[in-house]
């Protein structure tokens, strides 16, 4: 049990009160509008998505979950927590694409790229998904919290769970997304500095980097510095096959929307960006950091197992992190390491809060209940929708733990059956919205049979999980697909519309020759006559002309392939780094050097696709603006009246 | 609780929620399609 002194509760006080005091100082923006309330105004510069997507992620099961991994798999535990690396291709694709639309939710988007009553229903199906969903997180992440406190200090879980997040819940509600991403912002800092010591203090008590890894060769678990220690092809508890699995279900999952559950929030933080190119910077960055993060954890979790091997019970290991932090920092830093504690928790909560509310406010209230609602009422609905979602958390962290604990697997298990219609739909022109529909309904049946039911029964093994995702996968596209073609493809001039407006990347021809048909579109062979450009194309280009970088080029093939290579060699080589391994420098070496290599080729293009949509935005912010300042001083100026006239 | 019937609990009220989002979104379109009828023989 953690002990703490008067200078440490000091130091958590004080952080405390800076996190939630800076957030809250953000309140006067945050009621502005809708947009405001849940976007902070669409205008914020990348690095602010990017912390925010950082610190939703680092929550306080995260350290948890990442530390039972690797002290269960050594550094290859780090490829469990690679699913998060779909922003590497998603920072360049779905984000752009998604960012273009301007649909405030993932459940907005549907009606903008199908059409009709399938469309209508993917909307409000994906709105009570996500009302749902973001409630059971706050719980699950509540509940973590409840565990932590009981560790720390002994006390009852419901403290820990209820106190920090009904504290979340007051800048939220009072903020909005304003203040959702300032607190970000200023927890992820508080955040990387407790990772940071934690880990070095970690990695050092043994002795540092050569000393663990000569002990951990020492004590014959060498195979534990290996990130590739496969045990065969498709045998033992780490086969190649399930790697590889698990990368082509996190790096090409970046070419759809929803194939990852974080890509949700992210698209909270996509459209909160201030164009194009901060939406596609802000995901990339945030995802990067938080795969350097595992990294930092990763080798101080070896330490970890150095200082106390042979646990097999998960949870006991699997607070190795914390014990680490609590047990061997000094009086006044054991403060600060809880006040981290409470930022990595009160930024994923609030983000949870405000994005629950988003779905019911958005999607629910002003689509289908109250849809003349003016802003001040739905900024309102918003506000209690916060509150709503915050004691519905209570309720399944309290009431429901054990089956918030297995709804953990189930969901993660049914991202499986549509994980594949999730990149259809952005790629696949002829995909419409009953196949997708198809495709979410049939996982349900799909899941149970394919999990548990045939399995009870003896029809079919027990797969381990890569098995379930491609045999799940297969199934439900023997619904899906024939879903599809079975019903025609959306309206031409719906397609038409949402292309324009997008331009998505995959096998749209159809619908470019429709809109090239209409003169929406300059056609390609046209161009070079307009631009002079075609003849003397470099092999890298760097010049574009705003109409121009809106096609998909060998620039954003390259940033496609040359990105998830970078993730993979940064999150690998920062704990072999940290382990004093040589090749660990290499790897973070060469990573640096082909992220340079990747913002020198795309950067140019991301600048002229935003350009024009920065400058509309800047002036609509200007008259927001405006509008509110003269609001405030007509108030003003009545309130100087009646009291003139009372006088 | 057994675990089946505890994911069976669970995965039941997610679906449970988004039925209820659907329902919704079902109402709210034929609603529209009748309004915008009625405007056609308004007109």
């Amino acid at each position: 049990m953690a002990r703490l002194t008067t200078i440490d509760w000091i130091w958590a006080g004080a952080f405390l009160l800076l996190m939630v005091g800076g957030a809250a100082l953000f309140y006067r923006l945050g009621r502005r509008s809708e947009s405001d309330f849940f976007l902070a105004g669409r205008g914020l510069p990348w690095w602010l998505p990017a912390s925010s997507v950082f610190s939703t992620h680092t929550a306080t099961d995260t350290p948890m979950w990442v530390t039972g991994t690797v002290y269960a798999h050594g550094l290859r535990g780090l490829w469990y927590t690679f699913f998060s690396a779909w922003t590497a291709i998603g920072a360049f694709v779905s984000a752009r694409i998604f960012r273009r639309s301007l649909a405030y939710t993932q459940a907005e988007w549907q009606i903008l790229r199908f059409d009709g009553l399938g469309a209508e229903l993917l909307r409000g199906w994906m709105a009570g998904w996500q009302v749902f969903m973001n409630m059971f997180i706050l719980g699950w992440v509540g509940m973590a919290m409840g565990k932590v406190g009981a560790l720390a200090f002994g006390w009852p879980t419901w403290v820990g769970l209820v106190i920090p997040t009904t504290i979340t819940a007051v800048y939220t509600m009072a903020a909005g997304y304003w203040g959702v991403v300032m607190g970000d912002f200023l927890q992820g800092i508080v955040a990387v500095f407790a990772i940071v010591l934690v880990s070095l203090v970690g990695i050092f008590a043994v002795g540092g980097p050569e000393d663990l890894t000569r002990q951990l060769v020492g004590m014959g678990e060498s195979w534990r510095l290996d990130a590739f220690a496969f045990t065969g092809w498709l045998s033992g508890d780490f086969p190649a096959a399930w790697w590889l699995t698990m990368l082509i279900i996190a790096v090409l999952g970046g070419f759809g929307m929803g194939t990852s559950i974080d890509w949700y929030s992210e698209a909270q933080r996509i459209q909160s960006a201030r164009s194009v190119r901060d939406a596609s910077y802000g995901l990339w960055a945030g995802g990067i950091l938080t795969l350097i993060r595992n990294g930092f954890w990763a080798a101080s979790i070896l330490a970890f197992f150095v200082l106390a091997p042979g646990l097999t019970e998960a949870s006991e290991f699997e607070l190795g992190w914390f014990r680490l932090g609590f047990e061997l920092l000094p009086a006044g830093l054991v403060g600060v390491f809880f006040g981290a504690i409470l930022a990595i928790h009160l930024s994923t909560i609030s983000s949870h809060l405000n994005l629950g509310a988003l779905y019911f406010t958005r999607d629910l209230f002003q689509r289908y209940l109250h849809p003349d609602s003016g802003e001040e009422t739905l900024v309102w609905v918003g506000r209690l929708a916060t509150l709503a979602l915050l004691v519905g958390s209570f309720f399944y962290g309290l009431m429901m733990e054990e089956i918030t604990e297995w709804l953990i697997f189930a969901l993660w298990l049914m991202m499986a059956g549509i994980w594949l219609p999730n990149i259809l739909q952005v790629v696949w022109w002829r995909f419409n919205a009953w196949g997708y529909l198809a495709s979410w309904i049939a996982n349900l049946g799909v899941a149970w049979l394919v999990v548990w039911v045939l399995p009870a029964f003896g029809v079919l093994p027990a797969l381990p999980d890569y098995l379930q995702f491609w045999l799940l996968m297969a199934l439900g596209a023997a619904v899906f697909i024939p879903a599809t073609l079975l019903n025609p493809p959306e309206s031409m001039d719906h397609l038409v519309r949402y292309y324009v407006m997008t331009r998505p990347l995959g096998w749209w021809g159809p619908v470019r020759a429709e809109a090239e048909s209409r003169g929406l579109l300059i056609p390609l062979s046209k161009r070079g006559a307009f631009t002079g450009s075609r003849r003397s194309r470099p092999v890298i280009r760097r010049h574009w002309a705003s109409e121009e970088a809106q096609d998909w080029t060998r620039e954003d093939w390259i940033a496609i392939v040359v990105s998830p290579v970078i993730y993979a060699l940064v999150m690998v080589g920062v704990a072999k780094l940290l382990l004093g391994h040589g090749a660990g420098v290499a790897m973070v070496l060469l990573g640096a050097g082909l992220a340079v290599f990747l913002f020198w080729v795309i950067d140019p293009k991301l600048r002229a696709v935003s350009e024009d949509y920065e400058r509309r935005q800047a002036a609509y912010l200007d008259q927001l603006e405006s509008g509110l300042r003269w609001e405030e001083m007509d108030g003003e100026m009545q309130r100087t009246h009646l009291s003139g006239g009372g006088a | 609780m057994e675990h089946g019937l505890v994911t069976l609990i669970g995965m039941s009220i997610a679906y449970l929620a988004s039925f209820i989002g659907l329902a919704f979104a079902y109402l709210g379109w034929r609603r529209r399609q009748q309004s915008g009828k009625s405007e056609g023989e308004d007109r």
